[in-house]
């Protein structure tokens, strides 16, 4: 036998070896028992989610998204519906929101939705000055700030690093995102360090959006809803009136398109844009215009295919590809080019939350918020999120009550008397009074509807998503995109 | 060699522990050199692998009990989000096609230029070439995108010049993923020019010599000289190119991060999106995706292996 036969029948063993080795790997992990067999990771985990102290174990979550599911809906329009008045009543809470009673030495990480370390943003610079208000009068905790990104992949980055389980003491999340992190026991309840006069602030219909299991389980911070932004000197340099709230899409579309030209020098501006994420619902509210909405009043069945929703969405896709209004990156554009854009005047109209006006305003921007376009409903309509503040169960009940005062801290109107300008959308709370520009969303904010608490809605918003951007590039047609994903949602509506 | 002293030793019917112990004093202290590696390699990587390849049998929860669900993920990689997975895996396969092909082809062109200057030039252009390998691909990837933008991008620029209508390099489903590819592949294949222009030179000159005695021209030397004595080296540079492209993300991630429909999808950002999800619940089809990615590589190897294996030396 040749050395050369020798080393390929060797080789050829292996391999057979290998691949067989592999498949009995798999057929014995496949054919485990799938009742209750506990993994490597959970059973390191399981300490960490005891010591939670029954906040939402496993075995609630069903019941925990049931709730979600029966509640969400009705707080769309109603909880937002209150969170106008918001900055009307001014009843504020006595007590000093400010200084924490726990007793705890060391630092609190704090993560921080929007918020870019170096940057000089407006939003930067108060979440920097409420942090350090904190620090100055509980001089035993240090709070250092993280930020991360207001898109899929920042929720995500953030529900990941609550979920490894340190490194993050307090955080900024929005409504839809909470659910899957307390189906994981992974968001300590408030109820203990709710005060009465909290109860009596925080707007009610908000809590149905963070009770789950009859706990509550974040500080509502605010609801800023997506408004239409009017780059007022491109429609001066055009002489186009501003339209007021309450204008409609043909108006929309007819002011759109005057304001779609080249300029003398080239610069081309569009008339429109908005972000089209996974994450984001800034186009949302022009869908929505007829009627549409993507689930059922109880969120238990997909209901975007509709024939309002079909009609909506076409209203968007036909910007683009019949108004041809929008530029042609629509659809994949990132925030910083609608900002810089925006900047330049190069961009007249761009649907999209609060939290953006302090960017523009720093930029010394001349501009204007109101409603978005009304459709057949001939009612307006917008979108949006709830905007909250929770804190992770921790063994060290010190620590954890330092987190809550700081995140009661940051949802107080004693905030926005320490930081002025620091709600960049109206309060979650009746006492707290928000300024301009953040005071032209109250209006806007009753007519939202706000993204569901639902486990699933990550899920879900991700199916429609891809969809949605292949009918604004023409590669769908908006009966198409808005059926593709009706199955899969059902079944993960069904799932829960 | 080690192998023959250990049958040696059976054969001179020595017991285990005396074969073991002769073992070990011959060869004790080179084991014991490679060991850090082994261990920092068996933390790092095996048990990750492994633990990767036990979390795609379960609906796998950081800090919850997991439960094992057999080839469900497997099953949910492939029909979940209107089956995007296999759309993904044709996008890696037709991205890996054409970005393999022209960076060997690329490499070998410049490597083959490179070689008959001096040797001050060989290590400048050496040198030269290698840059892009050590920017870092983020930032390669933003300047592409600026580039690659539609209202003011430098490319939309340039075909201005010539009075072409702009192209919607990152935003038009149709031609997004090619506008990757053309990134990919406009950047210089730094690390197989180098490699290549490595083998190159260590080919003996006489080869060459023989050959323009016969009457070769300087295509007939490549064609017949080079590129058969570099395939040990081409082998190795085609399959890490392979691997490489296969797991094509940053620049994805980087230039179209909301996505373009579902046109520029890869494995990896599959994976990615699975594994960064609020939704916390796809860790298991994230392992399940990755695995199917290795066997894709794996199977892949093997072939090119088979292909390019030469017993040819010099």
């Amino acid at each position: 036998m040749s050395d050369k036969f020798k080393k390929k029948l060797s080789r050829r063993r292996f391999v057979a070896l290998t691949g067989s080795a592999v498949a009995m790997g798999g057929l014995l992990a496949a054919c485990g028992d799938p009742t209750a067999t506990t993994a490597p990771a959970a059973t390191t985990a399981a300490p960490a989610t005891t010591a939670a102290a029954t906040t939402a174990a496993a075995t609630t979550a069903a019941q925990a998204t049931t709730a979600a599911a029966t509640t969400a809906a009705a707080t769309t329009a109603a909880g937002a519906t209150t969170a106008a008045g918001a900055t009307t009543a001014a009843a504020a809470p006595a007590g000093n929101f400010v200084l924490s009673k726990s007793g705890y030495k060391g630092s609190l990480v704090y993560w921080v939705l929007g918020y870019a370390p170096g940057a000089t943003s407006g939003f930067n610079k108060s979440t920097d000055a409420a942090v350090a208000n904190f620090m100055k009068t509980n001089p035993d905790i240090k709070v250092e700030v993280i930020g991360y990104t207001a898109d899929q992949a920042g929720f995500a980055k953030v529900a990941n690093a609550v979920q490894a389980g340190s490194g993050v003491d307090v955080f900024r999340i929005p409504n839809d995102s909470l659910p899957t992190l307390i189906k994981d026991g992974l968001v300590a309840p408030i109820d203990e360090y709710l005060t009465a006069e909290d109860k009596a602030d925080i707007l009610p219909n908000l809590f149905d959006l963070v009770r789950f299991d009859n706990k509550l389980y974040a500080w509502p911070l605010w609801v800023p809803p997506v408004a239409m932004y009017l780059n007022l000197d491109v429609f001066k340099e055009k002489g186009v009136e501003p339209p007021k709230s309450g204008f409609t899409y043909e108006e929309f579309v007819d002011i759109a398109k005057k304001l779609t030209f080249k300029r003398a020098n080239g610069e081309q501006v569009y008339g429109y844009s908005a972000l089209i994420d996974p994450g984001l619902v800034d186009t949302w509210p022009i869908i929505f215009s007829d009627g549409g909405r993507p689930l059922s009043a109880d969120n238990t069945k997909y209901t975007f295919n509709s024939p309002e929703g079909i009609t909506g969405l076409k209203k968007l896709t036909d910007l683009a590809l019949v108004h041809k209004v929008t530029p042609p990156d629509f659809g994949t554009q990132k925030l910083d080019d609608i900002l810089t854009a925006m900047k330049g005047k190069l961009q007249a109209m761009w649907t999209r939350p609060s939290g953006d006006s302090s960017v523009l305003k720093t930029a010394g921007l001349n501009f204007d918020i109101i409603q978005p376009p009304i459709g057949k409903t001939g009612k307006p309509v917008s979108a949006g999120g709830v905007g909250l503040i929770a804190v992770p169960p921790s063994k060290d009940k010190a620590k954890q009550q330092a987190g809550m005062d700081l995140a009661r801290y940051l949802t107080s109107p004693q905030i926005e008397k320490d930081v002025p300008g620091y709600y960049l959308a109206p309060g979650a709370r009746k006492s707290v009074t928000v300024v301009d520009p953040y005071s032209k969303f109250a209006p806007i904010a009753p007519t939202a509807w706000i993204t569901p608490s639902l486990a699933a809605w990550p899920d879900i918003r991700t199916l429609i998503h891809p969809n949605l951007q292949n009918a604004v590039f023409g590669k769908l047609s908006a009966e198409e995109a808005l059926g593709k994903p009706a199955d899969e949602v059902n079944k993960l509506l069904a799932k829960k | 060699m080690a192998r023959a002293e250990l049958k040696e030793a059976r054969a001179q019917n020595f017991g285990v522990g005396q074969r073991l112990a002769r073992f070990i004093r011959k060869y004790g202290w080179s084991y014991a050199f490679v060991l850090p590696s082994m261990f920092v390699f068996t933390i790092f990587t095996l048990i990750p692998v492994l633990w990767a390849f036990l979390i795609s049998f379960q609906d796998f929860r950081l800090r919850r009990e997991s439960t094992w669900v057999g080839f469900q993920n497997y099953i949910d990689a492939f029909t979940s989000q209107n089956g995007i997975f296999a759309e993904a895996i044709k996008n890696t396969v037709y991205y890996t096609v054409i970005t393999v092909t022209v960076n060997i082809f690329v490499a070998l062109i410049i490597a083959s230029l490179i070689q008959p200057l001096n040797k001050y030039a060989q290590t400048f252009f050496r040198a030269a070439y290698y840059l892009p390998a050590v920017t870092s691909a983020v930032i390669i990837a933003v300047i592409w995108r600026w580039m690659f933008n539609t209202q003011w991008g430098f490319l939309n620029y340039l075909l201005s010049l010539i009075g072409a209508p702009p192209v919607r390099w990152l935003s038009d489903p149709d031609i997004a993923l090619n506008s990757v590819i053309l990134s990919t592949v406009l950047t210089v294949p730094a690390t197989g020019i180098v490699l290549f222009s490595a083998a190159m030179g260590s080919i003996p000159k006489d080869y060459y010599e023989a050959a323009e005695l016969e009457g070769a021209g300087p295509i007939r030397k490549w064609w017949s000289i080079t590129l058969p004595l570099i395939k040990a080296t081409s082998l190795y540079v085609v399959v890490l190119y392979t691997i490489a492209s296969f797991e094509v993300f940053e620049k994805v991630y980087v230039m179209v991060p909301s996505g373009v429909g579902n046109s520029t999808q890869t494995i990896v950002t599959q994976i990615y999106q699975k594994v960064f999800n609020p939704s916390l619940s796809q860790f298991g089809v994230a392992s399940a995706q990755a695995i199917i990615l290795f066997l894709i590589i794996a199977s892949i190897s093997v072939v090119q292996f088979r292909f390019f294996r030469t017993d040819v030396e010099y």
